[in-house]
């Protein structure tokens, strides 16, 4: 763990080392990552900031294990992820990492129930009754579970999302604009809960966001350009993520 | 709009491809069948050209005139002919069946032709050495000559009419086309006509040809040869009249065998309609928010319906011409199949006519446009506004229609059920008709219900693979029914097929096995011997060597013959039906034949008794105590069954009957057959039966050994009539089996195209699997599952359909004295459903690598 966090006593869940992402080759390559060093801490609410194009997206995905790196590595916990196969990655995936998309999180044919548990099934593992009946109820999804998605609202459909990354109590949760689609209302709900689930049950939640209101409520503002670390926030209001991003020039 | 229509084309070519493929196959078997029809009329041509090569003039006996069909055309007729001013030549053409000595010392029948007296008028074409020209040289068939080894200048031995051998010296051999022998696939040699009458029982000349001399017009020569001859029944007619004739019979024959293939096209095509059904369907469903873009951005419906039925044709003529090629090859396969039967390499023939060209393609292109046009329609119907609205995950609206659609079932399975049940209680024929057409109502009602169907049974099925495989097999479950109607249409597909299949197995199967139990009930013997040659009694000294055999308990020799059967004081009047009659020894009745007695008793027959098969009994209106005046017919004399002749005796009805298969319909005692047909020349059939302890092998054996001294003596053992029996089925079952199974593969064509699309569909759901922790394996192992559902479920469905329509048929089949016992091939089945398991799986193959090769981030970003 050569990269030091600045509270240095605290476990980091995800660490990044020189990561290099480029798409293409020759001409029309891009450097999405162009060498990103940067250490998640356990229990930590990060927020991942930056313009269009600027890498967000492909960083989530190199550290949740989704897509491959092309120099650099990656840990979770003590697990360098970077070196793994497909197996064993979706196997880290099912087992350590939860997942929140900004569409399409549920499968059309599953209730919403089953959408739930649906990780947990995959890793052959039982959920455990107490915890489930508490997510669900803090996420008021007790007389949704029957549902299909198509019969839920978008925030309905996003709260699903959240409890089911939460469900297997992972190691961290991606998040990837989880409110994007939402209105002010829904996404409040949906940020309230994952604020909640960090400082509560000692959750990790890295989330990608464009929205300086949903950033707010992160410990920690990451801000990317062109592939690289270009400054980060303490416990941000709207009005200082703001300000960075305007600094940015995004 | 062009342009669009082109880019849309070759973006879904992938798409549009297996589709594709489900048509040509379907065109394939249409033109293979038209091409094998032509071939074979073709090839007939030939053989009959052959026939009338050079003829000028042909007489025929008039088939309307008994005497002359009975007598032949006499050599008499022939010197008139030949004595015809403007004759040049003339020949009488016969033939005799003439026992052959095969190696092993068996004979069997061949037929025997005079040689043409002049080259002209030979009916073949000599292939080496030259026509026999003394008494003691013959000329063979080349098929003949090959099968049994024999080379030219070989020996090839023939029985006289005493069943004395004669050698003879093989001078030629000579090609006969798809001809009259090859169709009975009877050997075939060419003699001295002097020969004949000394080998077999001839009857005249059954045709007089003639050769014109130059200058003389068929026309002419015609009206003087039906001068020359007088009215008295026989038909002139010239040469080119006898060619169009012959020709015409030719196409029937052709035609009908055509008929019967073309039946399968059908139904392969009805298969691949389903498939191109569903195929736009899925991708129009898939492109709904193109269409409404294109519809928001000004496109008219009739430009969306156009577009569409332009994909279909352009579709419909690649396929056309893929299947036409498809079908060439068939035909030839056919033709090499058959001819492998038959022993030579016959010459394949492809002849493409340009109806063939027109018909496929016509079939082609309509069945494809066909089945889009009800897509093509619910395409028109997108809103525009769809393009702004997030699209409800690819939802059917069956909710809407159900209720339509279950009236619907509900109609067509009360017909169906209303016609097999008619088809129950009527008679034989028409029963049978009335209930096939209720099967297919019934059918068509299942595929109707498919929607509704689908999803019960797809859960119903997805229990045992879900406790097997877990969460995989189980959102598999989920998705094979989350539209019904797609996987309805794919089922349906496969169903058909597999319905088709199973009804024609069982059924077939239940009627061997009945025939077999019948088979193992009457006749109990261990072996018969026969003659092998239809007009040859075995003799009497066949009898005593049989008996002086230590391995043999039981030898029971048995006449055959056909009898009319009269009430007495009515006989001459009105000649009754005809029957076949035996005469058996009384110690074989319950030892060797066992009918099952229905009246009366028949542990024995006196000399002045009778018992009648329950069917010839009402047939005649005789009961058991009723007298009867029994005739029976001199067949050593005519083949024909003459009920003029032989002295009428009079018996008494003791026993009726029930049976069928080897048993003849009436039973009287040796001596009473003898007595009342005195000129038998020997017995017809020698039932055998083993002292106990004796096996099959060393029976077979001492059967083999008392036998060698007459050469036309075959033995058959029940089990060996049974095994023929069944092989024959088997060989009927393998041509449908092959026939049917093209639609089968198309189908199973569907369930690859149908996953294929889903595939695609269903990209981001898979990623989003992935990402949530689904192996490869595992998404992999999940199509698998939802291909296998999809079979089985299908093959299935037809295989409940199939025996319930076989039982169904077989009821209707079955009469009050003949119930067809029905009988599931379990085996048979059995494979046919591990059959669908394995292909499913296949067919699963490419759409799982497809979806599991695909990168998660790449398909979370592109959907
Ligand atoms: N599959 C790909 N092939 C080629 N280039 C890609 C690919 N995916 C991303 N890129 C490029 O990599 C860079 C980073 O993309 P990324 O999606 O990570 O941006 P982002 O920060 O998530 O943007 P946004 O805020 O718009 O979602 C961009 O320049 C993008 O064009
Ligand atoms: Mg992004």
């Amino acid at each position: 763990m050569s990269v030091a966090t600045p509270q240095a006593a605290v476990r980091t869940a995800v660490t990044a080392q020189d990561v290099v992402k480029v798409y293409g080759r020759g001409e029309t390559a891009v450097r999405a990552l162009a060498g990103i060093s940067i250490g998640f801490a356990a229990g930590e609410f990060t927020a991942i900031m930056g313009p269009s194009g600027s890498g967000k997206s492909t960083l989530m995905h190199c550290l949740a294990g989704l897509d491959t790196v092309d120099a650099g590595t990656i840990h979770i916990g003590r697990t360098e992820i970077t070196r793994l196969a497909d197996r064993e990655l979706t196997k880290l995936r099912r087992d350590r990492i939860g997942f929140v998309f900004q569409a399409f999180n549920l499968l059309p044919t599953l209730t919403a129930e089953q959408n739930i548990l649906l990780g947990l099934e995959l890793a052959g593992r039982r959920p455990h009754k107490a915890w489930f009946d508490q997510i669900i109820d803090v996420l008021g999804l007790r007389d949704r579970l029957r549902h299909k998605p198509s019969e839920l609202s978008g925030g309905q459909q996003q709260r699903v999302a959240c409890a089911r990354a939460l469900i297997a109590q992972p190691d961290v949760v991606f998040a990837d604009e989880p409110t994007g689609n939402l209105d002010s209302r829904s996404g409040a709900e949906v940020l309230d809960f994952l604020r909640m689930s960090v400082k509560r049950l000692g959750q990790t939640v890295i989330m990608v966001t464009h929205d300086p209101v949903a950033a707010a409520y992160a410990d920690r503002v990451v801000l990317l350009a062109d592939g690289t670390l270009a400054g980060e926030l303490r416990q941000p209001t709207r009005d200082s993520v703001l300000a960075a991003l305007k600094h940015l020039g995004a | 709009m062009l342009r669009t229509i082109v880019a849309g084309l070759r973006a879904r070519t992938a798409r549009l491809v297996l589709s594709s493929v489900a048509i040509a196959l379907g065109v394939a078997l249409v033109t293979g069948t038209l091409v094998l029809g032509d071939a074979i009329k073709a090839s007939v041509a030939d053989e009959f050209a052959r026939d009338a090569r050079n003829v000028d003039v042909a007489v025929d006996p008039n088939t309307s005139h008994s005497a002359t069909e009975r007598a032949g055309l006499t050599p008499a007729m022939l010197d008139t002919v030949r004595r015809v001013p403007g004759v040049a030549a003339a020949d009488g053409r016969q033939s005799v069946a003439v026992p052959l000595v095969h190696a092993g010392g068996r004979a069997k029948p061949a037929l025997g032709v005079a040689v043409a007296s002049d080259p002209r008028l030979r009916p073949y074409d000599l292939v080496s050495g030259r026509d026999p020209e003394r008494p003691d040289e013959v000329t063979v068939d080349q098929r003949t000559a090959a099968a049994d080894h024999i080379p030219l200048g070989g020996q090839l031995t023939l029985l006289d009419r005493r069943n004395t051998p004669h050698r003879f010296t093989v001078v030629g051999t000579y090609q006969q086309g798809t001809s009259r022998s090859e169709a009975f696939l009877a050997d075939q040699v060419v003699l001295l006509p002097s020969v004949l009458p000394t080998l077999g029982e001839g009857h005249g000349y059954e045709q007089i040809v003639a050769v014109a001399a130059p200058g003389v017009d068929q026309a002419q020569l015609a009206a003087r040869v039906r001068s020359a001859l007088g009215a008295a029944g026989v038909t002139v007619r010239t040469g080119a009249e006898l060619t169009q004739q012959r020709l015409r019979s030719v196409a029937e024959s052709a035609g009908s065998f055509s008929t019967f293939l073309l039946v399968f096209a059908l139904v392969a095509l009805v298969v691949a309609a389903m498939v191109i059904y569903n195929t736009f369907t899925i991708l129009l469903a898939q492109r709904t928010r193109e269409i409404a873009l294109m519809r928001c951005v000004g496109a008219s419906r009739p430009q969306v319906f156009r577009s569409v039925l332009a994909e279909a044709i352009a579709m419909g003529l690649a396929a056309s011409g893929l299947g036409l090629l498809g079908g060439l090859g068939l035909s030839a396969a056919l033709q090499r199949a058959v001819g492998a039967l038959g022993g030579t390499a016959t010459t394949v023939r492809l002849p493409l006519s340009g109806s063939t060209v027109i018909v496929g393609f016509a079939v082609g292109v309509l069945v494809t446009v066909l089945s889009a046009v009800v897509p093509a329609l619910r395409a028109t119907r997108v809103p525009p506004v769809t393009a702004l609205r997030a699209l409800p995950e690819g939802h059917d609206e069956v909710m809407r229609t159900s209720r339509k659609r279950i009236a619907f079932v509900l109609l067509l399975a009360l017909a169906g059920s209303g016609l097999a049940a008619l088809g129950l209680v009527a008679g034989r024929d028409t029963g049978m008709l009335l209930t096939g057409a209720g099967t297919v109502a019934l059918l068509g009602a299942v595929v109707a219900a498919g929607p509704l169907i689908v999803g019960p049974i797809n859960r119903l099925l997805g229990v045992i693979p879900g406790a097997l495989f877990g969460v995989p097999a189980r959102l598999a479950s989920a998705n094979a029914t989350r539209n019904p109607r797609r996987t309805a249409a794919t089922t349906a597909a496969l169903m058909i097929g597999v319905t088709i299949v199973t009804m024609i197995t069982v059924v077939a199967n239940s009627g061997k096995q009945t025939v077999n139990a019948e088979i193992d009930k009457q006749f109990p013997a261990d072996f018969t011997v026969t003659s092998a040659i239809s007009d040859r009694a075995l003799p009497a000294s066949l009898v005593d060597d049989l008996r002086r055999t230590g391995e043999l308990r039981l030898v029971a020799p048995e006449y055959r013959g056909y009898a009319t059967l009269d009430r007495p004081g009515t006989a001459g009047a009105t000649p009754g039906d005809t029957f076949s009659i035996s005469g058996v020894g009384t110690d074989s009745l319950g030892e060797l034949l066992r009918p099952t007695v229905v009246a009366g008793r028949l542990d024995r027959l006196g000399g002045d008794e009778i018992a009648l098969r329950d069917t010839a009994a009402r047939e005649a209106g005789l009961h058991v105590g009723d007298r009867v005046s029994v005739r029976v017919a001199d067949l050593a004399e005519d083949e024909r069954v003459d009920p003029g002749r032989g002295p009428a005796t009079t018996l008494r009805v003791v026993a009726i009957y029930h049976g069928s298969g080897p048993l003849a319909s009436a039973l009287v005692d040796a001596a009473a057959y003898t007595r009342m047909q005195p000129n038998v020349a020997g017995f017809d059939r020698i039932l055998v039966r083993l002292r106990d302890g004796v096996s099959a092998a060393n029976g077979r054996d001492a059967v083999e050994r008392a036998t060698r001294a007459v050469p036309i003596a075959e033995i058959d053992s029940a089990a060996q009539t049974k095994e023929e029996l069944n092989s024959e089925v088997n060989k009927v079952l393998a041509l449908v089996w092959a026939l049917i199974g093209l639609a089968v593969v198309i189908a199973l064509f569907g369930i690859a195209n149908t996953l294929t699309l889903s595939v695609i569909e269903r990209t981001r759901e898979s990623a989003l699997l992935r990402a949530l922790g689904l192996t490869r394996g595992q998404l992999r192992l999940m199509l698998l599952v939802e291909s296998v559902l999809l079979g089985v479920a299908g093959a299935g469905l037809g295989m409940l359909l199939g025996s319930g329509f076989a039982w169904l048929l077989d009821r209707s089949l079955s009469t009050k004295d003949e119930v067809i016992t029905f009988a599931v091939p379990f085996d048979q089945v059995g494979v046919m459903l591990l059959t669908a398991v394995v292909a499913a799986v296949l067919a699963a193959v490419l759409p799982a690598r497809r979806a599991a090769r695909t990168s998660v981030v790449a398909a979370m970003v592109d959907a």
